[in-house]
């Protein structure tokens, strides 16, 4: 079953997200700040699958940083971050460093909970895509020793 | 120089002693009246003279005033007589004198044409000016005798001399009233919290020493780039704030552009004249000066002057170089009050924009939570109502919670809301005393393990305040503080005259006002020392109620009722807070005074 951490320091966001990603059928643990997120996944195994993150929380780049200690347990996790709606320049920077995608909190108009659920759909077809290919790689370098 | 005549001057020793007492008198008595009245006496008595009169030439009236009188018969009514006598245009005595700035004698005043009969027993009468440097007649000193021919020669040069002292004593008495003019605005400049305020004091004091009767005074206003008047003395005074100039339009606005002082006699006949909002009719205009009121930037203002046209010809009041230096003074003195005033209100705003900037980041971040998690409610709510079996109370469980995020919304609306209007008031003249009894009744539980003691001290200056904002600055620290004394303690509001060692916390500006104070200590954590710079500051609350906008909003109505709040209590034995507030002015007229806040 696939393993999902959301952090946020807002009790009333956790709530919901985990709601609506445990109507998913995922695991969702929660963590309400930078710090007790970074325990989390270090403390993990196996890692979380996918790790959903607010942009600001103790410091402006908490993302960022979740984002590498997400990479640095297991290279195939998935970041997704959260951000405010239109303050995008951090989560750009989440993505070229390797984020999923990030996700506005505020879109006009939009139900972000589904638009949430999908990208983290997303999210695990890619880790599942990306185990696949290196574990036909491992088996390739194995078949061709 | 005549020698010979000046040796004839002084013929006996009686005359030099006279000279030389009167002399020493004019120096040492400050009081003008009382050395003009002796100067008046000695001479009537040196030249065995039955009475007589000194008249002092009013120039802002432009009409001769008898307002000294010596020797036997005078009445009231004889010496109103005879300012009428002096009115008459062309005749008498007294008016040819001061229109010929020359001695006037008669032998025998029954076949003289100038003579008007004020008294049934004069036969001869003498009448010297007294005229200044500047060549202007300050007045006419006339004495008279019931006998004929009864002045001579000596008696005319001993006359003239007096007159020459009774002059400085005159010109003296102008300058001690324009020193000590200066020395009053100077101290006024740093009195006044409220600039308008301000700006009148200055007016007054200035029409008042310096004769000036229309005095008004216009700043630049830097969004319209207009001339607005602002205080002024006499008809225009109900114009405040309505009247303006162009700069460059009209004499006024000429000063305001060009930086440089216009004094003219006649302005109706000036080219640059436009004839706006005049004190005084164009057809009577006289005598007008405008200064500007420059600091280094530039040009800021303009303080003007006029006079009415002077009835006579030979009375010019026109405003001489004194005037001039004298307003010119002035104005300097209070452009760099007025840079100033403006230099330390840019501080109070960039203080309160930096708290605006942080606030609508924090509350757009605030709000877009709560709308996330509402909107997480009612996609949560809609997949239920999908369901084919609907369950009744997880619907509800979820109509409650998004009423709760609304709720949270509306209380962060709220605060946005008072944080914004903090500094837009309504004032009136309140009692503090009663203020703190009001909101202690409105936001004291009624119910409360917290013990509450008033101090309130009795006949408090009355406060210039918006009550509403004023109770709820009151009900924010009591709440605050029963909040942080959850098992119960004491809280002891206390009110009094603001003491020296609170009024430190003011600014320069305002430390020569009176202020009361009203002091909130309870018994509680305290503040840590660490903690304290960052009280004020918006979003600084650990209640979880709102952004934690509290004491940021408390600050910002304190200080838009010119006030100040500190605290100063000691960590780990209870917080302190004192609120100082400015005492209303006893002439203050204004009911509701709206002070804007930047809101835009």
């Amino acid at each position: 079953m696939c393993k999902i951490l959301v952090i946020d320091d807002e009790d009333a966001v956790r709530t919901a997200v985990k709601r609506r990603l445990e109507r998913d059928g995922y695991t969702v643990h929660t963590a309400e700040s930078q710090a007790e997120g970074l325990k989390l996944i270090s403390s993990q195994n196996p890692p979380y699958d996918v790790v959903v993150t607010d942009m600001v929380m103790e410091s402006p780049t908490s993302g960022l940083e979740v984002l590498q200690a997400a990479l640095s347990a297991d290279v195939f996790s998935e970041v997704i971050v959260l951000t405010a709606y239109g303050n995008v320049a951090n989560a750009v920077d989440c993505m070229k460093r390797g984020a999923f995608d990030y996700v506005e909190k505020n879109i006009p108009g939009v139900d972000v909970f589904e638009l949430l659920s999908m990208k983290v759909r997303q999210a695990l077809e890619r880790r599942r895509a990306s185990v696949a290919t290196i574990r036909k790689m491992k088996q390739y370098e194995t078949g061709s020793d | 120089m005549d020698t010979n005549r000046d040796c004839d001057r002084f013929e006996s020793a009686d005359q030099m002693a006279l000279l030389a007492r009167l002399s020493r008198l004019v120096v040492t008595n400050p009081s003008v009246d009382d050395v003009l009245q002796q100067i008046l006496n000695d001479a009537i008595q040196a030249c065995g003279a039955v009475r007589g009169f000194l008249a002092i030439v009013d120039h802002d009236r432009g009409e001769l005033d008898v307002r000294y009188t010596a020797g036997d018969g005078w009445t009231e009514e004889k010496r109103i007589d005879r300012l009428k006598i002096s009115e008459e245009t062309g005749r008498g005595i007294t008016s040819l004198v001061a229109a010929t700035a020359r001695p006037y004698r008669s032998g025998n005043v029954l076949t003289d044409q100038h003579y008007i009969r004020a008294f049934d027993d004069v036969r001869s009468e003498i009448a010297v000016p007294l005229v200044d440097a500047a060549k202007r007649t300050r007045g006419v000193m006339n004495v008279e005798s019931t006998e004929y021919d009864a002045f001579d020669d000596k008696c005319e040069r001993l006359l003239l001399a007096l007159a020459d002292l009774a002059t400085i004593a005159l010109t003296m008495a102008d300058h001690r009233a324009r020193e000590s003019a200066l020395v009053e605005i100077g101290k006024e400049l740093n009195r006044f919290t409220d600039t308008d305020e301000l700006l009148q004091r200055v007016i007054d004091v200035a029409s008042e020493a310096l004769r000036f009767e229309d005095c008004s005074l216009f700043l630049i206003d830097v969004v319209t780039d207009k001339l607005v008047l602002r205080a002024s003395r006499g008809p225009l005074a109900k114009k405040i704030g309505q009247a303006t100039y162009e700069i460059g339009e009209g004499l006024t606005g000429w000063t305001a552009k060009h930086g440089v002082p216009v004094r003219v006699s006649d302005p109706a006949s000036d080219p640059r004249w436009k004839g706006r909002f005049e004190e005084i009719p164009a057809s009577e205009a006289g005598a007008y000066m405008a200064v500007p009121i420059k600091i280094h930037r530039g040009v800021i203002g303009v303080i003007r002057v006029q006079r009415k046209k002077s009835p006579y010809k030979w009375l010019p009041n026109d405003f001489t170089d004194e005037d001039e230096r004298m307003l010119s003074t002035i104005a300097a003195q209070l452009g760099i009050a007025l840079d100033n005033r403006r230099l330390v209100d840019q501080l109070v705003k960039a203080e309160r924009m930096a708290a605006w900037g942080e606030m609508s980041a924090r509350s757009a971040h605030m709000i877009g939570n709560r709308v996330f998690a509402i909107k997480g409610d009612i996609n949560e709510l809609e997949y239920l109502l999908k369901q084919e079996n609907v369950e009744p109370e997880k619907a509800l469980e979820l109509m409650e919670s998004i009423k709760k995020g609304i709720f949270l919304l509306e209380e962060i609306l709220n605060e946005f809301r008072e944080f914004v209007k903090a500094t837009q008031l309504e004032l009136e003249d309140a009692d503090l005393n009663e203020l703190v009894k009001q909101a202690v009744e409105e936001g004291f539980p009624k119910r409360s393990a917290t013990k509450l003691t008033l101090n309130l001290a009795p006949n408090l200056p009355k406060i210039k305040a918006d009550p509403k904002k004023l109770k709820r600055c009151f009900t924010e620290i009591i709440e605050n503080s029963i909040n942080f004394q959850p098992e119960g303690g004491e809280i002891t509001i206390s009110t009094s005259r603001a003491d020296a060692r609170s009024k430190r916390w003011l600014r320069p500006t305002q430390q020569s006002s009176e202020y009361v104070q009203v002091r909130f200590e309870d018994t509680g954590p305290g503040i840590d020392l660490d903690k304290k710079p960052k009280i004020f500051n918006p979003f600084y609350s650990t209640r979880a109620k709102g952004m934690g906008l509290g004491l940021s909003i408390v600050k910002g109505i304190v200080e838009a009722h010119n006030g100040v709040i500190y605290e100063n209590g000691k960590p780990g034995k209870g917080a302190r807070f004192t609120i100082l507030l400015p005492r209303a002015k006893e002439s203050s007229t204004k009911k509701h005074q709206k002070i804007e806040g930047e809101t835009n």
